[in-house]
């Protein structure tokens, strides 16, 4: 029993190992091709990331009724957008749905079950999401949780907490913050971070 | 019961991390690849053949499925991609693509010398797609549960439910906190949704309504929860039931 909680002191290097070890097999068997791992990052580096999100979020905050739009039919408000790369509606992105947070309510998502995250707009979930710390205690403790993030919500401010058990990937607006009335759009977008539009911080003026 | 099944709410867990990297070692990103390539390429998508040799269902369910099966001390123990290593090199020796012998011998002449490169691969003459833009395809279509069936929803928003305690084997979409809950209809989406796999007695895999549930945290959690929190989970028509 006592071996279950240690680990080798190997322990990356031979992950590293295998997973190239795995890849180069399956690029022999002719599964994937040897440039197919880095084309798949490569998406997330261009096309589907939480640059789109911020950009999103940014148009929504000098636009009030593109933010009704956006918390009204998701995909269709982000549809409307044309700088934005294609594939807003691919994998991981085909039912988003977004909440804005507004005085006396903050918006918090998760996963207890897994990590469902919308890929187009936010790219892959930092770590902190996929934790299954996070995921058990964000469900019961959200401030307490928040808190540990650096976020106070009083308990006046009710804490709506989405669970994305089927096939809707949420994320939050955060509110605009103050002192950025002078700012471009692509400014604002510069403030609004991944952590933001899941819940747990806000968009500071930085 | 499978403890994967019941983590929200779990106490006794100490600080959460706060790391805001998607990938805190380089290999991660390859199996994260490599997973998303093999979605990508699983025959059951409405997509155009490739060269790849790959012919069976990977989705997502299989992955989560893995996960739920493992250890629970161990879930805990191993980070979020040694998890996905695990379970995909265990179903790719499963299904007869690569054999465990290969995978370590492989994996110890990596270990000798971690910057040796990676084969090419041979080149491609697809009569459809390359493999490389089936990937790129699925990324950018991805795959909708929505399916053209028509069911009628048993809940209109506002409507009282219960949720059900079904008896989940392997694979579940319904949290475990919120078995043999009470909780009010926020919203039904349009239309019927499917499921990747049939999870047989737990109720998902054909076509049904879903439906976003609202729950009081304190009816969750009664006297060991936050004041004026509320959660939503989004269930499956299987799942819910009328409140007694």
């Amino acid at each position: 029993m006592t071996d279950r909680f240690q680990y080798a002191n190997d322990r990356e290097a031979y992950s590293a190992a295998r997973a190239k070890a795995l890849e180069s097999l399956l690029i022999e068997k002719g599964i994937i091709t040897g440039t197919t791992v880095d084309t798949v990052l490569k998406v997330f580096e261009t096309k589907m990331g939480p640059f789109n999100g911020a950009k999103i979020v940014a148009r929504a905050w000098v636009d009030p009724a593109f933010k009704a739009r956006l918390v009204a039919d998701t995909p269709a408000a982000i549809a409307e957008l044309k700088d934005l790369p294609e594939g807003m509606a691919g994998a991981e992105g085909e039912h988003m749905r977004a909440v804005a947070n507004e005085t006396g309510v903050h918006n918090l998502i998760i996963c207890t079950l897994c990590s469902c995250y919308p890929w187009p707009v936010l790219g892959l979930p930092p770590y902190w999401y996929k934790d299954p710390t996070f995921r058990s205690r964000a469900a019961r403790e959200p401030r307490a949780v928040l808190k540990e993030f650096g976020l106070d919500v009083p308990e006046t401010t009710e804490v709506k907490v989405w669970d994305s058990s089927a096939q809707i990937r949420w994320f939050v607006i955060p509110e605009r913050p103050a002192g950025t009335e002078g700012m471009s759009e692509a400014e604002l977008a510069a403030l609004v971070t991944p952590e933001a539009m899941m819940g747990v911080a806000v968009a500071k003026a930085a | 019961m499978k403890l994967q099944h019941y983590l929200g709410g779990l106490e006794g867990l100490g600080p959460v991390s706060v790391e805001t990297r998607v990938f805190v070692e380089e290999w991660e990103k390859r199996i994260f690849g490599i997973h998303t390539a093999m979605m990508a390429l699983s025959p059951q998508l409405p997509l155009p053949a490739t060269p790849s040799t790959f012919r069976t269902v990977w989705t997502w369910a299989d992955l989560r499925k893995g996960a739920e099966a493992m250890n629970p001390f161990d879930y805990f123990k191993f980070r979020y991609y040694e998890k996905w290593l695990g379970g995909i090199s265990a179903y790719c020796i499963a299904n007869g693509y690569i054999t465990e012998e290969e995978l370590e011998a492989r994996t110890a002449e990596y270990s000798a010398d971690p910057d040796k490169p990676l084969p090419q691969g041979s080149a491609e003459a697809p009569n459809g797609l390359t493999i490389d833009q089936r990937v790129e395809r699925y990324l950018a279509e991805g795959d909708s549960p929505k399916r053209d069936v028509d069911i009628p929803p048993a809940f209109q928003t506002g409507d009282a439910v219960h949720i059900r305690n079904v008896p989940s084997i392997a694979h579940t979409r319904l949290p475990g906190f919120l078995r043999n809950r009470s909780g009010v209809v926020e919203c039904v989406y349009p239309g019927t949704y499917g499921y990747l796999t049939d999870t047989g007695t737990d109720g998902v895999g054909a076509p049904m309504p879903v439906y976003c549930v609202r729950f009081a945290a304190d009816d969750l959690w009664p006297g060991n929860t936050e004041p004026n929190v509320t959660l939503y989970a989004d269930l499956y028509a299987t799942y819910v039931a009328p409140a007694a």
